[in-house]
């Protein structure tokens, strides 16, 4: 919302300055957004008269002006077609800034003839569009004179950022109500003549809509206008208008649009030579009915929007905008003037699915002062009588009566709900200076909020109201002690684990990122998502329209730009959720990682080492220790999802739960993001970690032994096919009390053993819990680990 | 004859000393050891041949021949001492390295500057009694709403932005949470009001609004605040607030201002503003300053919302607050620009990121010291 600063004192009788103007208006809730004057850039534009004009020896369409400042003379090449002799206008000298060209002027010769500045036309000087040629001043303007005071542009222009509860303060009058009530100065009586008129109605109303439905026009005024004379609006008007981002038209159009913005109210006014009929009905569209609006496009309607027609067809959409074909142009001489009440919701509906906004749109959906169709038609009517002459009519009307609104308030409701403490006088006068009527019942007080303000509907609001006006800053300060409470962790145990999880990873090298929750369809159906219902229906481009099934996509993307940008080596994490379904159960929390590159960097001491399936499987296994995952409960199963390489690729379980997929990507997929090395990836599902049975925060005692461990080294030759860690697993078993340890040494394939066999050599480690044990014991674990090998793998003990 | 065979063992005393002199190296000084000390030694077998002698000679030349002895392998001992020092020197000499030389070792990674702030955040709201809550980023028109006093026509809803997902058969569509307010209605629903006497929860995450430009992105991250209880009134939000902001800011004085503003699932409603001076490179200082700088919004729950979840608002009331993360991290850090937030661009990572063992707490502090 934009006004200037001496609209604002049409409203408001104050002796304050506009500073204190500007600071008031954020602790109303009115936020200042920017304050302007253009004066400031016109300051060097001065009044000049036109004494001598010579064609351009070498230029047809310019002309060689002497112009004169009262002072000096200064030669000009001009190309506007108004110059004329004698005439005044708008000079810039050499050196002066420009702002409708964003230039500052240089001395130059045009086509040969020097020039000392320049004539400006009003678009030159940031004022409208208009380019038509140079400015034409009063004739009795003063030479020598910023043109900031010739035109009366020394005002201020201020915009204010108004919340939807505020309609009131989209007119001037409303911003100065406020100021008024917060003592700031007093609101100025409105200037109205009341005007019966002389002569009925050209045009009448006739209201088409069912008596449940006269709701969505529960008051619509009209008045006829004669005789009139639509030109260009006075300077004055043109300048307001023009200030606060208002085109200027011709008068009627323009009075229209400088009432919407002085008091907050839309007019529209209809050419009565063009209107078919005498009657203008108000009804509900037929799908299918068309309508071309004054912005020049043409809209196809709806069943049920609210329209205004004549005889002929639809010309107008109630609230949002006037028809082309009735509107009014320079021509016009009898005009009909509307302001109703309209259903905002119906408003707000129509203009959001036709996509239509207009000044007028706005206002009505944020709610019109009910009482304002009458106030409106003879607060116009004089203005347009008194600039475009002319003679009004009877006014002509429909009107439901609106129900007064009470609200019950219980005055101690204010410290309750604010800590602060009002004397009542003093919420009474508040509520008073912003036009609550209030009537004292005992203790209670029944308030009924002015028309202008239908946002008001309960106490909290009452209250907010008074306060507001009060000022915040009387609000006390106090501290929101943790009195009932020991101190707890804010986390719960899942932001725990994301907390301990991410850095773990990052400790490995791993560095954090965060990527869009949604990518294109393509990756969605790649990673078994893409379905209807995770679809956006308004995506902000063709690569984020669906929820993501999976990060890995997100994150493969994310290496593709690094390697792009020269990097070689890349691990990034993400934890984050991916989407099933589109209900809140189907939303899964997730970590992610990547791999890509070289874990180990040749240098002078070592040979390079690329990333592998087994630094993710450890990776996962550091992650999955940290955040609480027992360790035996783990199970390890090649059965990833098929974006994985089938043969280098493992999901862990506990149970039937999956807690992570781990593996290659799919080279496939690595070729669609032009990825030339294997990427390795892993998804933890750490929401199907089975939680701690009970949040024991003692330990068992820890069980130690003194004795020295004994390490036994076998090798067996098995199958090829078989898991290696089956050996360790069975070892292990033969006695879960003294073997605490199995470990592979090494893995040997080739020559010196048969085809499709391996020779695995493992380490057993065994702890004596009590006693040192005999050789004999010894050997007999070594014979059982070699015996249950044999048995359950068909291994064979090898020599080493 | 004794002073005889004791010339004579002074001459071999002098010649082994001479030789353990000369000797290069200790497997020669070991052979001198053998040749004189040895089995067979000279010393030895002069030793062992005193038997033959009368009980005084053996007596005088025995105790003259110990000490010979001993004065030999005092010098053994002690070229033997001089050799291993020398070893030892030329060992140390040859196993110089150079110090220089720096091997390669993968970096450790960094933790993503949001990720920061929501746990500093969490670390300043523990203190005053809050804890974490999530919800589903995939909503349902009444939750991101209608519960919120936010009905189908709300002007508030166009300003919304709000990214749809295909209807179901039924024609009912969801929304990207265009906020992290509905939360507030989903924890508010879950109260046992029989037992109820206050809650309070924070709840940072993802939020989605179709928007895309140099400040807004489609998806960025807020952090909503609820407080609810039987004596929670507009003086304790702004206690909470300025509380947060003076310690997350670090800055004891940061002037907070408390503007009247609107949303509709709060009233009375309040903007926050912070103290700041804009320098005339264009860049903020947080602090005392002539501007103000808006960074979060509040206000007390509206008691439409309040009923709309079973609540009686004459006897619970709260407030609620929401913030923007991006904005915060980036007044607090001095990063400049949204987008590279979601870039995943490894040089922004590492030089707005934190490294993870800078853990954000109150009493290790909150400010990344050394990241």
């Amino acid at each position: 919302m934009k006004f200037t600063w001496k609209w604002l004192l049409d409203h408001l009788e104050t002796d304050k300055n506009i500073s204190e103007i500007l600071e008031t208006l954020p602790k109303l809730g009115l936020e200042v957004a920017s304050v302007v004057n253009l004066a400031e850039d016109l300051k060097s534009f001065i009044s000049v008269e036109i004494i001598d004009v010579k064609k351009h020896p070498n230029a047809d369409k310019l002309n060689v002006c002497m112009v004169f400042d009262g002072e000096n003379t200064f030669n000009v090449v001009c190309g506007a077609p108004n110059v004329e002799l004698g005439m005044k206008s708008v000079f810039a000298s050499i050196g002066t800034f420009i702002p409708g060209l964003n230039l500052k002027l240089k001395k130059g010769k045009i086509r040969g003839e020097e020039s000392f500045g320049m004539l400006c036309s009003e678009k030159e000087l940031n004022l409208s569009e208009n380019h038509s040629g140079i400015i034409e001043l009063e004739s009795s303007a003063e030479l020598g004179l910023s043109i900031s005071d010739i035109m009366d542009l020394n005002d201020p222009i201020i915009e204010i950022e108004i919340t939807p509860n505020r309609g009131d303060c989209l007119g001037v009058r409303g911003i100065a109500r406020d100021l008024a009530a917060a003592g700031l100065g007093n609101l100025r009586d409105l200037d109205i003549i009341f005007n019966d008129g002389e002569f009925d109605s050209i045009i009448n109303w006739k209201i088409d809509l069912d008596k449940d439905e006269k709701y969505l026009c529960p008051k619509v005024f009209g008045r006829s206008f004669v005789n009139l004379k639509n030109d260009e609006s006075p300077l004055w008007l043109k300048n307001r208008l023009t200030a606060v981002d208002q085109r200027p038209i011709s008068s009627i159009v323009d009075i229209t649009n400088y009432i919407m913005i002085d008091i907050g109210r839309p007019l529209h006014a209809y050419d009565i030579d063009k209107i078919k009929g005498t009657f203008l009905k108000i009804s509900k569209s037929k799908k299918g009915d068309k309508f071309s609006a004054l912005n020049g496009n043409t809209y196809e309607l709806d069943d049920n929007m609210l329209v205004i027609s004549d005889e002929e067809s639809v010309d107008d959409l109630a609230g949002i905008m006037g028809g082309e074909r009735t509107g009014v142009t320079k021509n016009t001489t009898k005009m009909f003037l509307e302001a109703a009440i309209f259903d905002q919701v119906s408003i707000a509906n129509t203009g959001r699915k036709l996509n239509l906004n207009s000044d007028a749109r706005y206002r009505f959906e944020r709610g019109l002062d009910y009482t304002s169709p009458e106030m409106v038609m003879h607060y116009a009517s004089a203005m347009i009588n008194k600039i475009c002459g002319g003679k009004s009519s009877k006014i002509v009307n429909f009107k439901i009566e609106q129900k007064n609104r009470i609200i019950k308030f219980d005055p101690n409701i204010i410290n309750q709900l604010t800590g602060v403490k009002i004397e009542n006088e003093l919420s009474k006068s508040i509520l008073e200076k912003l036009g609550f009527k209030i009537v004292c019942v005992e203790n209670i007080w029944d308030i009924t909020p002015p028309s202008w303000r239908p946002d008001i509907d309960g106490i909290a609001d009452i209250v907010e109201e008074i306060i507001r006006i009060n000022g915040y800053d009387k609000i006390p300060s106090i501290k929101l002690s943790r009195s009932n409470y020991i101190a707890k962790p804010a986390m719960s145990i899942k932001h725990r684990q994301t907390f301990f999880a991410s850095r773990i990873l990052a400790n490995r090298g791993y560095n954090e990122v965060i990527t869009f929750s949604f990518l294109n369809k393509e990756m969605a159906d790649q990673f078994n998502g893409g379905g209807l219902a995770l679809n956006l229906v308004n995506p902000i481009s063709s690569e984020m329209t669906d929820m993501r099934p999976s990060i890995i996509p997100n994150l493969l993307s994310a290496v593709q730009k690094n390697v792009n940008l020269g990097a070689q080596d890349l691990s990034f994490f993400e934890t984050g959720p991916i989407f099933k379904g589109d209900s809140p159960n189907e939303q899964i929390s997730t970590i992610t990682g990547i791999r890509y590159g070289d874990r180990i960097k040749k240098d002078w001491q070592k040979e390079a080492v690329t990333f592998d399936f087994y630094d993710i499987k450890l990776d996962v296994i550091k992650v999955l220790d940290t955040i609480g995952v027992p360790k035996n409960s783990l199970k390890i199963f090649q059965e990833a999802p098929e974006y994985f390489h089938p043969g280098r690729s493992a999901v862990f379980k506990i149970g039937q739960n999956i807690i992570a997929n781990l593996g290659e990507v799919h080279p496939e997929i690595g070729d669609a993001f032009g990825l030339n090395k294997s990427a390795i990836a892993f998804e933890i599902f750490y929401e199907n970690i089975p939680l701690p049975k009970r949040n024991k925060i003692s330990r068992p005692m820890l069980k130690t032994s003194n004795l020295q461990p004994v390490t036994r080294e076998f090798a067996f030759l098995i199958n090829d096919e078989i898991e290696s860690d089956r050996i360790c697993q069975i070892a292990k078993s033969i006695n879960k009390d003294l073997i605490t340890d199995v470990k592979i040494l090494d893995i040997y394939k080739g020559e010196k053993i048969p085809q499709e066999f391996k020779s695995i050599a493992i380490k057993v480690t065994i702890q004596p819990i009590q006693e040192t044990l005999t050789d004999a014991a010894l050997e007999e674990i070594s014979a059982d680990i070699i015996n249950a090998i044999e048995k359950k793998l068909s291994g064979s003990l090898r020599e080493i | 004859m004794v002073s005889e065979q004791k010339d004579d063992l002074q001459n071999l005393l002098n010649n082994i000393t001479i030789s353990i002199q000369n000797s290069k190296s200790s497997s020669e000084l070991e052979n001198i050891r053998v040749n004189s000390l040895g089995k067979k030694g000279s010393i030895t077998l002069y030793l062992r041949n005193l038997k033959d002698y009368d009980i005084e000679i053996k007596k005088e030349i025995g105790a003259y021949l110990n000490d010979i002895k001993s004065q030999i392998k005092k010098l053994i001992l002690d070229k033997k001492n001089f050799f291993k020092t020398e070893y030892l020197k030329e060992k140390i000499n040859s196993e110089k390295i150079d110090i220089s030389l720096t091997p390669y070792e993968a970096e450790i990674g960094t933790l993503h500057p949001l990720s920061r702030t929501i746990e500093e955040l969490c670390a300043i709201f523990a203190d005053m009694g809050f804890s974490i809550v999530d919800g589903p980023d995939i909503e349902s028109d009444y939750y991101n709403f209608t519960a919120l006093n936010i009905p189908e026509e709300h002007p508030a809803r166009q300003e919304h932005d709000t990214f749809y997902l295909q209807p179901d058969s039924s024609g009912r569509r969801k929304v990207l949470r265009t906020h992290t307010s509905p939360v507030q209605i989903r924890t508010m629903e879950k109260i046992d009001l029989k037992n109820f006497e206050e809650i309070r929860y924070i709840i940072p995450g993802r939020t989605y609004r179709s928007d895309h430009d140099a400040t807004h992105s489609p998806m960025f991250h807020q952090c909503e605040g609820l407080v609810l209880g039987k004596n929670i009134n507009m003086g304790h939000l702004k206690g909470c607030l300025i509380e947060f902001c003076r310690t997350y800011f670090n800055e004891d004085n940061l002037p907070v201002r408390f503007r009247p503003s609107y949303f509709p699932f709060t009233e009375p409603s309040a903007e926050v503003d912070i103290g700041c001076k804009k320098e005339n490179d264009g860049s903020l200082v947080i602090g005392e300053g002539e501007d103000w700088l808006e960074i979060l919004g509040s206000g007390m729950v509206h008691p439409r919302v309040l009923q709309g979840v079973g609540i009686d608002p004459s006897k619970y009331q709260g407030f609620a607050f929401g913030m923007g993360l991006e904005r915060l991290t980036m007044l607090k850090y001095g990063i400049p620009d949204l987008r590279p937030f979601y870039d995943s661009d490894l040089r922004w990572l590492k030089h707005y990121g934190f490294i993870p063992v800078d853990n954000p707490s109150l009493h290790s502090g909150l400010n990344g010291v050394f990241s």
